[in-house]
């Protein structure tokens, strides 16, 4: 189809960029377009003008930066899945993307349009909150960093202002014996959007977790820090029974829907097997960390 | 009024390294501007989406989504297309191993899977099963089952770049060609990007159609307003009911129930209200938002159920109670039969409302040629004779001055095996506007037309000895029938008539009710009304074996159906190596050493199943005519008129052979299995073989591609065309030798005595001095099915056939007893099909089936929200199995041969599908302990199930 009375616009840079952004009518971003078109194919949003990011070089690259790792928001799922620093600093990421989509959405989804699209059930959050990581956003004069636990606000809703454009996503690196493991149930092997998905981080000192984040997506219109059940991680020693109560509790902590996907019951009993197997593999991650170590 | 158009821009495009310059709207995409503006057509589009793959090409390398793409944003790309893969006349090595291995169906995924294979063997040429996997993870493909893509992929290495064609490689030096696994005759044009599909086809001056269609499940038309879409610039012609003939147009001629656009009702969301026909496809589109409907809403009923009762909507007024078709037969004795019983169990079933899903869209494209008096009508479909026969109805004129046109088809499976209103709205309009007419569904718009299998809500009742011998069958069905008949009367008959053939069943009965619901009109998806009765029927027989402690293979020889047996429903079967089927999978699944003994969560299981090897009798009745002006005629207990026809006809230099039969090739492999048969009668090789089925011009009728007919049917036509071209043959040499014609052979690409060795000559060298004296060599052949077929009840012409084919299926999966998550591993298959004329292809509709049933068990199902809105109407959520899904599969075939076939060929198609459903019900019963009897089987049932069993332990 055709979308008639669209404009494409392509700014060379940032600033232009932004600029088209806060001048033109009905404006948004184009990264990967594998949301956003088939949005506006279905008719399920009014856009006049495009504004292609695909020549604006700030926006790529996947790089260490001091002891943080920097996304550039247009870097695909591919390159998250290939990239060296996120394969040995945060694995789960790097399983996220893997679990998405197809071969060749892979190669043209981006970072930036994953979470800017605020899906409930989009696949790279859960594990970048469990991670800790902020999104750096530019509008016209000033740029500012927020934690992406708090940026978004409801289904394809956020805290990102009209003529805001997300250029960076930061991860801190994970203090050693942490583990993060992201799991995903979905009904298909490819080409699925997730029934739910857990990303999990442990931090085990001396023997005991001294943070833990559970992070739960597609069971709320925004992914859900499961706070009460990683604070009842919090001091203990890592356990089965301790870990069956988190997931128990995680479960509770989701609010899900029923849909085409799944039913509240079906998505809730996910949370709770989800939630323990991430923390399983988490805890092997730190065990494996720690055998490497010694 | 005039809308706001975007302005066009001129882009360079960088394609398979020529540059061209186009002048592009800013919100074109990639793949409409290859596939409308360059013409390079081997790019298809599937979904529009992002799903399918179909429309992959190569961006600086990358294997991207070109409906995902704006073209004017791949200025200074690199882009590759199909087109570019290897050079002109050479084929790509991939190309070969696809060729080769069978990989191709249909053919509409194959440009697709082919480029993003060719990206993965650049980055790894000697990639694993997995990585292959991957790398064609976005590829969906609805025919071959992937089995063979992935094959292909592994060993493409082994070829060669080489010189087309390719299929005179394949003349060896055996002649031999029947039974051998010989490479599909269009195959080098599906892996080029040549093969032309409907959509591919081009005409000046060509108008596009779209279709308005009803947003209400059941309503009043008041008032409909066109004008404005009328005065939209760029709109030709805006249609309505008034403006289409006041004739009813459907499948079963007893319930014809269906106007071209909505006169009165509308039925469903989705009934055809108007069409646009525009300049190009965006106007049509734009402009139906401006005609205005006004609807006065009724009360909709969207289950069987409700809808029988007093007092429920009525959807027709023909239709009391909203019962389109009520069977109810019974054979033998059910009361004696089950007093007899040491052992009757009675279990509910619900078999899923799925989508056939073929990878391409229906397409039809419409102009009127030879003064004006000859409408030429290009269809995506499977039938072009029914076509055919009711355009000549609707329009109201003689099939005579209609020619139908069938391209290269994407896929079938019965989606598209009735006139559509594509077909027939591009006739009109091609008429009223003097202009050729193309109209393309999207994928959103093939769901709303349906046409999908019914659901069927069913009871069964089996009685058994206690040796597991069955003595009594019931069963009682509803079929959800949706708005329309379309196939539906011969659905509902379908799920009862095939139950007694595959077992000795001495009492039967069976009750049937099609109910008219306010959704989408169910049609035949491959299997056709059999599947979930078989279903149902084998999973109850399983239940019942374990609780008889008997082995469910072991129940099943001992009830097995024989050969030369008249079924209870006075159906004949002749050949029949069915318990041959059953020995094998037992011992090539090791299902001895496996079934209950393995641990939780793995599970093996078997199913069984046959079908028809084409129906008894036509779709309609009497003789080929115009049917308005046909009298209502009387069942007759034979063929009318041949139900496939062929010409064969030799080139006049005697090298090429040239059938013509309007048989279908959608996929499945009829121009191939086709083509064999006719080198091999002939004693030519295949290659010598050039089959035209596409026009009703030039090849004279076949029924077409339903009820799995054309191997059994066409071949038959085609072998006695071919021995009247040899006994043309024999005479003109034998003249010339001075022998008699009986004395004469024709082998290996020459004409010889069968015993005087110096008497022998070139065939082409015996056509051409035939054509010397006699003008042009043709031989004619026909088919019709033995007379007297069936029984004399009521519906007794529906499950005839002239053979049976037979098979048994074992599946064997793994559940995540946490979850629910069922993965299916691995699939034995054994069938009885007769001589296998092709043994790659009958495997190949094997591996097809046993990933489409799978697909059905577990994942696939049409949702609707309760107000008659399909909730899944595209392929991100409608979920079709993908590579990455499908489990090991090997298929084997038994010895059988049937004296009714061609060399004794039966049906390989559809039959496969039909042992799937319930191997895998019964393999994840196995593996968790629970049954679950609603398909499809999704991980939610398994673990509420699972759960239930829990509390009530
Ligand atoms: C077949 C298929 C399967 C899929 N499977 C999955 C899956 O398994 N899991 C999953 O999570 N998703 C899936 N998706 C959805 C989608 O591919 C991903 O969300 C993808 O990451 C979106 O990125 P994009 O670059 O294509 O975004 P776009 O479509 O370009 O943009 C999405 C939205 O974000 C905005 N945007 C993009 N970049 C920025 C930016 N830098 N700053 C501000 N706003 C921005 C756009 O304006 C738009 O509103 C699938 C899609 C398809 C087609
Ligand atoms: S047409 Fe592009 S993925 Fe289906
Ligand atoms: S061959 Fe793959 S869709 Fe038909």
């Amino acid at each position: 189809m055709v979308i008639s009375d669209i404009a494409l616009h392509f700014p060379k840079n940032l600033s232009e960029a932004i600029r088209l952004l806060g001048e033109l009518e009905e404006a948004r971003v184009l990264a990967g377009g594998t949301d956003l078109l088939i949005e506006i194919k279905q008719g399920l949003v009014m856009v006049k003008n495009l504004i292609s990011l695909k020549k604006i070089k700030e926006l790529k690259g996947i790089e260490k930066k001091g002891n943080r790792i920097r996304m550039g928001a247009l870097s695909t799922l591919e390159e998250v899945m290939s990239d060296p620093l996120i394969n040995q600093y945060i694995p789960a990421l790097a399983d996220a993307a893997a679990s998405m989509a197809s071969f060749q959405i892979r190669s043209m989804a981006t970072v930036g349009g994953n979470i800017s699209s605020a899906v409930p059930s989009a696949d790279l959050p859960p594990t970048l909150i469990a991670a800790e990581a902020t999104v750096e956003l530019h509008c016209s004069d000033s740029s500012r960093e927020v934690s992406l636990s708090e940026f978004f606000t409801g289904p394809r809703e956020m805290i990102c202002g009209k003529g805001e454009l997300l250029t960076s996503v930061f991860i801190p690196l994970p203090p050693d014996e942490t583990g993060i493991a992201f799991q995903k149930f979905a009904l298909r092997e490819a080409s699925a959007l997730a029934v739910v998905n857990v990303a999990s981080k442990l931090t085990i000192k001396k023997g005991k977790i001294e943070r833990a984040l559970i992070v739960l997506g597609a069971v709320a219109p925004t992914p859900v820090l499961a706070s009460k059940a990683s604070g009842l991680l919090c001091g203990n020693k890592p356990s089965d029974s301790l870990f069956e109560k988190a997931a128990l509790t995680a479960r509770e902590e989701g609010n899900p829907i029923s849909d085409i996907r799944g039913s509240i019951w079906h998505r809730k009993e996910l949370i709770q097997v989800l939630t323990r197997r991430t923390l399983d593999e988490a805890l092997s991650q730190v065990q494996g960390k720690l055998r490497r170590g010694k | 009024m005039k809308e706001e158009r975007g302005k066009h821009r001129i882009v360079v495009l960088n394609v398979n390294s020529e540059e061209h310059s186009v002048a592009v709207k800013d919100g074109e995409t990639l793949l409409d501007v290859l596939r409308d503006k360059l013409r390079l057509t081997g790019t298809k589009k599937g979904c529009n989406l992002g799903v399918c793959g179909a429309c992959t090409v190569l961006v600086n390398g990358q294997p991207k989504n070109s409906c995902l793409l704006l073209a004017a944003a791949c200025e200074g790309d690199e882009i590759t297309t199909i087109e570019g893969v290897a050079g002109e006349g050479v084929l790509h090595s991939l190309q070969r191993a696809f060729i080769n291995h069978g990989a191709i169906q249909c053919g509409f995924c194959t440009p697709g899977m082919i480029i993003s294979a060719l990206d993965l063997i650049k980055r790894n040429p000697d990639p694993s099963e997995d990585e292959i996997k991957e790398a064609l993870s976005g590829n969906l493909c609805r025919c071959t089952g992937y089995t063979r893509i992935i094959d292909a992929v592994k060993s493409w290495k082994k070829y060669k770049k080489t010189k087309e064609p390719p299929s005179r490689s394949y003349d060896s030096e055996k002649f031999l060609t029947v039974g051998r696994s010989l490479p599909r005759v269009d195959a080098a044009d599906k892996v080029t990007g040549r093969a032309k599909f409907a959509a591919d086809y081009y005409f000046q001056n060509m108008l596009y159609g779209k279709i308005l269609h009803s947003p209400i499940p059941h309503g009043r038309i008041k008032k409909i307003d066109t004008s404005r879409a009328e005065n939209f610039p760029g709109v030709k012609l805006v249609l309505t009911g008034k403006d289409v003939p006041d004739i009813t147009y459907g499948v079963s001629p007893a319930r014809y129930d269906e106007y071209i656009l909505a006169k009165e009702k509308v039925r469903y969301v989705g009934d055809e209200v108007a069409a646009v026909i525009a300049v190009d496809e965006e106007t049509a589109e734009g402009a139906l938002n401006l005609i205005q409907v006004e609807y006065e809403e009724l009360p909709a009923v969207f289950n069987p159920t409700e809808a029988v009762q007093e007092g429920a909507p009525q959807l027709h007024e023909r239709y009391k109670n909203n019962i389109n078709t009520h069977v109810d037969h019974h054979f033998g004795d059910i009361e004696k039969g089950f007093a007899e019983a040491d052992c009757i169990r009675e279990e509910e079933f619900v078999g899923n409302h799925v989508y056939q899903n073929p990878l391409e869209p229906h397409t039809s494209i419409a102009y009127w040629e030879n003064d004006g008096s000859t409408l030429v009508l290009y269809s995506s479909t499977q039938v072009p004779h029914y076509v055919h026969y009711m355009v000549a109805r609707v329009l109201d004129i003689p099939l005579g001055d209609i020619r139908i046109i069938r391209p290269t088809v994407g896929g079938g499976f019965g989606a598209k095996a009735a006139t559509t209103p594509l077909d027939l709205i591009t006739s009109i309009a091609s008429k009223k506007t003097g202009r050729p007419v193309k109209m393309l569904y999207s994928r959103k718009e093939m769901f709303l037309y349906g046409r999908g299998r019914h659901k069927q809500y069913m009871k069964f009742k089996i009685g058994v000895k206690k040796d597991g011998r069955i003595t009594a069958v019931k069963s009682k069905i509803y079929l959800d029938g949706g708005a329309y008949s379309s196939f539906g009367v011969i659905t509902a008959y379908y799920a009862g008539s095939m139950i007694p053939t595959l077992y000795m069943i001495p009492n039967y009965r069976y009750e049937g009710f099609r109910i008219m619901t306010n959704k989408p009109a169910c049609g035949a998806m491959r299997g056709h009304g059999t599947p979930q009765p078989r279903f149902a029927f084998e999973s109850l027989l399983s239940m019942i074996a374990d609780d008889l402690g008997i082995d469910p293979v072991e129940i099943r020889l001992r009830n097995a159906m024989e050969a030369n047996t008249r079924t209870c429903n006075d159906l004949d079967v002749r050949s029949c190596e069915f318990k041959s089927t059953l020995k094998e999978v037992e011992k090539k699944s090791g299902w001895r050493e496996k079934y209950g003994k393995l641990p939780p969560g793995k599970g093996i299981g078997i199913g069984c199943g046959g079908f028809v090897s084409g129906a008894g009798y036509a779709i309609y009745r009497g003789q080929v005519q115009r049917s308005l002006e046909k009298k209502p005629e009387a069942f007759q207990k034979k063929a009318i008129f041949p139900h496939a026809n062929a010409i064969v006809k030799v080139s006049e230099d005697g090298t090429a052979v040239i059938p013509l039969i309007l048989a279908a090739e959608i996929g499945q492999g009829a121009a191939t299995v086709l083509s064999q048969m006719c080198a091999e009668s002939l004693g030519i090789s295949l290659s010598r073989v050039r089959i035209r089925m596409e026009d009703s011009d030039i090849s004279p009728l076949d029924l077409g591609a339903y009820s799995s007919r054309t191997t059994l049917m066409g071949g038959n036509a085609v072998v006695m065309a071919c021995r009247d071209v040899l006994k043309k043959l024999f005479a003109t040499v034998s003249e010339i030798w001075g022998c008699k014609p009986q004395e004469l052979e024709a082998g290996e690409n020459r004409i010889f005595h069968k015993r005087d060795k110096s008497k022998d000559m070139e065939w082409a060298e015996a056509a051409r001095r035939y054509f010397n004296e006699h003008g042009p060599l043709v031989g004619t052949g026909w088919y019709k099915p033995p007379e007297e077929l069936g029984g004399d009840y009521k519906g007794a012409a529906v499950g005839t056939s002239p053979a049976f084919s037979f098979g048994s299926s074992v599946c064997e999966c793994r559940v995540d007893l946490e979850t629910g998550k069922v993965k299916i591993e691995r699939f034995t298959d054994y069938h009885d099909c007769g001589t296998p004329i092709n043994p790659q292809a009958v495997h190949a509709q094997v591996e097809g089936a046993v990933v489409m049933g799978s697909g059905e068990t577990i994942m696939e199902e049409v949702i609707y929200d309760g107000k008659g809105n399909t909730l899944n109407p595209n392929l991100h959520d409608y979920l079709l199995m993908t590579i990455k899904d499908v489990p090991e599969i090997f298929s084997g075939i038994v010895d059988s041969y049937e004296p009714e076939g061609p060399y004794g060929a039966k049906e390989i198609g559809e039959g496969a599908t039909l042992p799937v459903l319930a191997a895998v019900a019964h393999s994840i019963a196995n593996a968790t302990g629970v049954w679950i009897k609603d398909l499809p089987i999704t991980p939610e049932k398994i673990l509420k199930a699972l759960k239930n069993k829990e509390e009530a332990a």
